[in-house]
């Protein structure tokens, strides 16, 4: 029966990506105006406070509160650094660790409502027929370092600095000023209040003008590649701090035919080409949100494994690569493909 | 423009709406909405709302809340009842299993204090001066930002006084009263829905509102939006982020057994959600970085390497 309803693991995931993006747009309106409250108000996903419908808020603006109003002005007034003003931000990160611990990074890969948005869009663009931009080897590593610069600047640097008075007020929680889920998200529940750029600071004008920008760029950008706005989001590195503390963790062995094949490279939307080279601990990569593609897309008997206090969730497997690559390739063009827009090398690729 | 109008237009059609006309007015920042700062900033700020206070603006029984203390940590609250000399000041946590889920708060014939408690959430507090001819309640609801609160719907709905104005639902945290939105209360005695009551809404901008409860006894209230006449409050720092805010007071009167019975809630509210906000502005960048990501979009000359599939590499 299960088979029938999720005969893979990509179907369950877009399942689940679904549930996950009500729950995370509209869960309050489902579950009570102050379900926000009693569930974590630390997701480890981008599951926006802005958003009055939300069902949870992300552990990002936690974050920068706590660093703002407590330790920033703890800091400067030493005589009140005391245990009650770590507490709550220790309690936070405490909540966000005891979800985080039991899915790791699948909260990117299929919990978070800013990756589900990103991915549909991603899906109409292949609808359009739009072509697919990756980073190769030679240039992802250029691109890695921007979400650890997002994490240290815009949600632990200047809401610190603004807590302890070195920096303007307005910049107390500047990530969620840039953040383009605050966009989509309110979008969602048709509240446009995010979308209109501040007028009353010069701050928070230059940092809503920056989000509408940036996430003007992305809804586009997903349509030819995937999930623009992941590879600088900091809660990818804020989770990749915590990605070797759990249980749950993606797999890889050694392989003879690897540095042959590719086809897990070609699958994975972060274009992690190290998934294809290395094994053992460097396979589980710090961009990877655990989406499982490459382990769908593993055409030998698990070399690829989801394994969570090593118990094998999910496998590579022959007969289940085959299953797949009818439905979609590796870089996600479904093989039932309905092109609203005929690519142009169309007739020449057949 | 109807702002719900313009809403839904905004999802439909966003990269059609640059208009210059639809340019809105600003907006407070959701965050620390209800950071309990919902009545009054700090410093400066509190003295010139003070002077806005001095002033009577209504004659409707009211709690105001005033924060004390240079940092979050010790910020004390202090309760000022007007329109209401109090023989008990009574406050409710929406932690209704803690030990203090109800406290009656030391007064000292001026003020109450609202000590820091050991978890967060909603509290209901509540002054009550009783007569021998007459009750008179002033309640509002404060919210603490630590953890641990609990949802505050069962406190709420827990009978605390005879005659009750109760928020359904009040703002949850990150949110606050605004100008132009609808908020529902219920108007109840003795746990009993009073329907067709009559209710006043008076603001500190200079709004006077009646309203009658419907069969439910739930009253619907468009918050005013009264800031125009307003001057600008200017950012001194503190906590509220230099959002404008004002009060406002519902209040019901009620006579039983030859008893009347006056309650009055009071909070706070901002201005409009797109008051100091740009959409055009807003519309406008969104629509440059969508015009950033068109090349993207296109179907170039790929390498030779990857023109099967049709596929380019950055």
């Amino acid at each position: 029966m299960a088979n029938k309803i999720f005969p893979t693991l990509g179907r369950f995931r877009f399942t689940v990506q679904i549930i996950m993006l009500f729950v995370t747009v509209y869960g309050g309106a489902l579950l009570g105006t102050y379900a926000v409250d009693r569930i974590s108000q630390a997701l480890p996903s981008l599951s926006c406070a802005y958003d009055k419908v939300t069902g949870d808020q992300c552990i990002l603006i936690v974050t920068q509160h706590q660093l703002h109003h407590r330790i920033g002005e703890a800091l400067v007034n030493a005589r009140h650094i005391a245990i009650n003003v770590f507490i709550p931000t220790l309690i936070s990160v405490g909540t966000f660790f005891a979800l985080f611990f039991f899915l790791n990074k699948a909260f990117c890969g299929w919990v978070c409502p800013m990756g589900t948005v990103q991915e549909l869009i991603y899906r109409i663009g292949r609808r359009l027929g739009r072509p697919l931009n990756r980073f190769e080897p030679r240039n992802v590593h250029k691109v890695r370092p921007a979400k650890w610069l997002m994490l240290l600047v815009f949600v632990l640097g200047l809401p610190l600095l603004a807590g302890m008075g070195l920096a303007a007020d307005g910049l107390g929680a500047p990530y969620c000023q840039v953040c383009p889920s605050r966009l989509a998200t309110t979008l969602l529940t048709l509240d446009a209040e995010q979308i209109a750029v501040q007028t009353s600071s010069g701050i928070g004008f230059f940092l809503n003008a920056t989000a509408n920008a940036l996430f003007g760029f992305v809804i586009i950008a997903a349509l030819a590649a995937r999930q623009p706005f992941c590879r600088i989001c900091p809660l990818l590195s804020w989770n990749a701090l915590f990605q070797k503390l759990s249980p749950m963790r993606l797999v890889k062995r050694q392989h003879e035919k690897c540095e042959k094949c590719s086809i897990c490279q070609i699958a994975c939307p972060m274009d992690i080409h190290e998934i294809g080279r290395e094994h053992g601990k460097k396979a589980f990569h710090e961009d990877c949100t655990l989406c499982g593609r490459c382990a769908e897309y593993c055409p030998d008997d698990d070399v690829i494994q989801i394994k969570f206090f090593g118990i094998r969730l999910f496998g590579s497997g022959r007969e289940y690569y085959k299953k797949r690559v009818k439905q979609e390739s590796p870089d996600g063009f479904p093989k039932n493909r309905v092109i609203w827009l005929k690519p142009i090398n169309a007739d020449k690729n057949g | 423009m109807n702002n719900r109008v313009l809403r839904v237009a905004m999802v439909a059609l966003p990269l059609l709406l640059l208009s210059p006309e639809i340019a809105a007015n600003a907006g407070p920042q959701p965050e620390h909405a209800t950071h309990g700062d919902g009545h009054a900033g700090t410093g400066a700020k509190e003295k010139k709302h003070s002077m806005r206070d001095a002033v009577l603006w209504t004659v409707y029984p009211r709690l105001k809340i005033m924060m004390g203390g240079e940092n979050r940590a010790q910020r004390e609250v202090t309760l000022l009842p007007k329109n209401v000399v109090p023989n008990s000041i009574d406050a409710y946590s929406s932690n209704i299993k803690s030990p203090d889920a109800h406290r009656q708060l030391p007064y000292d014939l001026v003020t109450a204090k609202l000590g820091k408690s050991a978890t967060g959430g909603f509290y209901w507090l509540s002054a009550r001066e009783d007569q021998a001819d007459k009750v008179t309640v002033a309640s509002t609801v404060y919210y603490m930002s630590e953890r641990g609160s609990k949802n505050p719907t069962a406190m709420f709905m827990q009978q605390k006084n005879a005659l009750e104005i109760i928020p359904q639902p009040f703002p949850r945290e990150h949110s606050r009263y605004r100008a132009n939105e609808d908020w529902k209360f219920l108007v109840r005695f003795n746990s009993q829905l009073l329907a067709k009551q009559k209710v006043n809404m008076v603001t500190q901008n200079g709004s006077k509102i009646e309203l009658l409860s419907d069969a439910q006894g739930i009253v619907t209230v468009q918050i005013p939006d009264d800031f125009k006449a307003i001057e600008v409050q200017k950012n001194t720092g503190g906590h509220n982020h230099g959002r404008r805010s004002s009060e406002f007071v519902l209040a019901t009167e009620y006579v039983h057994a030859g008893k009347t019975y006056l309650t009055g809630f009071n909070n706070s509210y901002g201005p409009d959600a797109f008051d100091q906000r740009s959409l055009a502005a807003g519309l406008g960048f969104m629509f440059l970085g969508m015009i950033g990501a068109v090349p993207l979009l296109r179907n170039r000359k790929v390498a030779k390497n990857t023109a099967e599939t049709g596929k380019k590499e950055i």
